[in-house]
């Protein structure tokens, strides 16, 4: 049974990871990254690290990969190609594979380097507790506090960037006002509100009727 | 042949089938109960009868509605994503029913001899499983408001976008504060651990923070502006019609009943009866259910009292008020606890 589940989210997240990088819709390739995402998630949870599993679901799929959706549905055309196809970098298609290329090296050397014995081994035998949130806090806290920290202040400055850049370039509240005054056009008088209707009162901005509103 | 983890639960595979089965068929026999339930309680409160013409008191109308459904021609719009269209009705309802998957019914029984445990599991992880589920759902309404290809039910499921991901970290921050006082992710042991007081006495800004927050995730008035029919014809489904569209209603309902489980066991002792009455066994799950309706009812009557709110007051009020609130409670018990 776990053998299936393994094969089945093995290929669902090796397929998803191919989709990214080969569809040419960008709304497509961000699905195909949620579902590689969401396999990942079940890989975890087949190794019993369910907390893991259940972070990776709820802060990619669930957060982050919203964001993309949203932003790539508002702005990604329908069947407009990705990025640097389009604009057809040729650095960037030389370096890609390149580095590509380095990065299967440097993977190959590092699982040849172990002589392969995790496939005849048994692998880690299983500890009751293991990979729950508790034992997970503990090393937290305890084993890794330092890294976890520096992790925790470098979000922060990353959030506070994020709301410094934002502001800087549009602003958060003062400009949109003004532009509203701006682009505020001129209407003729008496065709606003009851009141304006009804001749007891002027629309601001509004300019005055030809002749007048004694005139007819 | 690789050694994988062993999951291995006190229950058989076929007892855990069966509780899976039993689950799913009582809830989806409360569903249309609910529509019917929704729709008379609003009459009332409206001072009108509501449906009273299909059966006795207008009961068959579900019924009724049912078989109209199924018996639709299944049409798609030109525009729309044909495979994505199909599919996201499905996303909806399958996050929907696992997450109910996680409600306790009840303490570990004996039945003929053997254990059972009156909930569909007891994970370690708890309520991040209810949020795992809750972040995919969001899948349900973006592809469907895309793949129509309207603008109304795109702007809906933006709408829904935003609206979840605000709405989320209020509600999963107002349920650490439970977390916290109960020492335990499992929602089976945060019910033991209510066996003095239940947790919406000492835990009362969390839980008012859970239930607002609830109200935006679940899409129900007054933030359901994500199907906000005066401004969108209805949202994200819009152009659904037929047994795709009863698809979504379920999953909202289905949703409305997992928030409320979920309140019910963080906060209002689940299983638990106050006063010290400790019925048999198999009162437990009608407990449950009873506290659920109660929850229910009080969705139902929010929708019937409150005006919709305005989209950048949703905004605002997600962010500034219920955030900071909520992050506020997390503090205070934090630093009651640990004291």
């Amino acid at each position: 049974m776990s053998a299936v589940l393994f094969f089945v989210a093995a290929i669902g997240a090796i397929t998803g990871a191919i989709g990214v990088v080969t569809l040419r819709n960008p709304f497509y390739s961000v699905l195909a990254l949620v579902g590689h995402l969401i396999c990942l998630a079940a890989l975890f949870l087949l190794l019993r690290a369910e907390f893991v599993a259940a972070a990776q679901v709820v802060v990619y799929a669930g957060a982050v990969m919203v964001l993309y959706v949203f932003v790539v549905a508002y702005i990604g055309g329908g069947e407009e190609t990705t990025g640097f196809a389009a604009r057809g970098a040729g650095a960037l298609r030389v370096v890609g594979p390149l580095f590509a290329l380095a990065l299967a090296v440097e993977l190959c050397i590092a699982m040849l380097g172990s002589a392969l014995k995790g496939i005849s081994g048994k692998g880690a035998p299983y500890v009751a507790g293991f990979g729950s949130p508790r034992q997970i806090g503990q090393l937290f806290l305890t084993k890794y506090l330092f890294p976890f920290e520096v992790a925790s202040l470098l979000l922060l400055v990353a959030a506070v960037g994020a709301v410094l850049l934002a502001r800087r370039q549009r602003g958060l509240e003062g400009p949109d006002q003004q532009l509203e005054v701006m682009i505020r056009a001129p209407r003729p008088a008496y065709t606003g509100t009851m009141a304006e209707a009804a001749g007891s009162a002027r629309a601001a901005g509004a300019t005055e009727p030809v002749g007048g509103p004694g005139a007819t | 042949m690789i050694a994988f983890a062993n999951v291995s639960y006190f229950e058989p595979w076929w007892i855990q089938i069966i509780k899976g089965l039993v689950i799913f068929g009582v809830a989806f026999a409360i569903l249309p109960l609910l529509t019917i339930y929704e729709r008379k309680l609003l009459g009332r409160f409206q001072g009108r009868y509501g449906p009273n013409r299909v059966g006795p008191f207008g009961l068959m109308q579900p019924l009724a509605e049912i078989i109209k459904f199924a018996t639709k021609e299944p049409s798609r719009p030109t525009t729309s994503v044909g495979y994505l269209y199909r599919i996201a009705p499905m996303i909806a309802i399958l996050t929907a029913v696992a997450a109910l998957a996680l409600v306790p019914f009840g303490d570990v029984q004996h039945i003929f001899g053997r254990r059972v445990g009156l909930y569909g599991i007891d994970v370690s992880i708890g309520p991040l499983y209810v949020f795992a589920f809750a972040g995919i759902s969001f899948y349900g309404v973006m592809l469907g408001g895309w793949a129509s290809g309207s603008k109304y039910s795109f702007l809906g499921a933006m709408r829904g976008a935003a609206q979840l991901i605000s709405y989320e970290v209020s509600q999963g921050l107002a349920l650490v504060g439970v977390i916290i006082t109960a020492g335990t992710l499992s929602l089976t042991g945060i019910v033991h651990a209510q066996g003095g007081m239940w947790y919406f006495i000492p835990q009362l800004a969390g839980f008012l923070v859970f239930m607002v927050a609830s109200f935006a995730e679940t899409n129900r008035a007054p933030f359901d502006l994500i199907e906000a029919d005066a401004e969108l014809v209805a949202g994200y489904f819009t152009e659904y019609g037929g047994t795709s569209f009863v698809a979504y209603l379920f999953a909202e309902y289905m949703n409305m009943m997992v928030v409320s489980g979920i309140a019910v066991t963080m906060f209002f002792g689940g299983w638990l009866l106050p006063f010290g009455i400790h019925p048999p066994g198999w009162v437990d799950p009608l407990v449950v259910i009873a506290k659920m309706m109660a929850f229910v009812t009080f969705f139902i009557w929010v929708r019937a009292t409150l005006p919709r709110l305005r989209y950048d007051q949703l905004m605002a009020f997600g962010w500034k008020v219920l955030l900071p609130l909520a992050t506020l409670n997390l503090l205070v018990t934090a630093i009651v606890v640990v004291s």
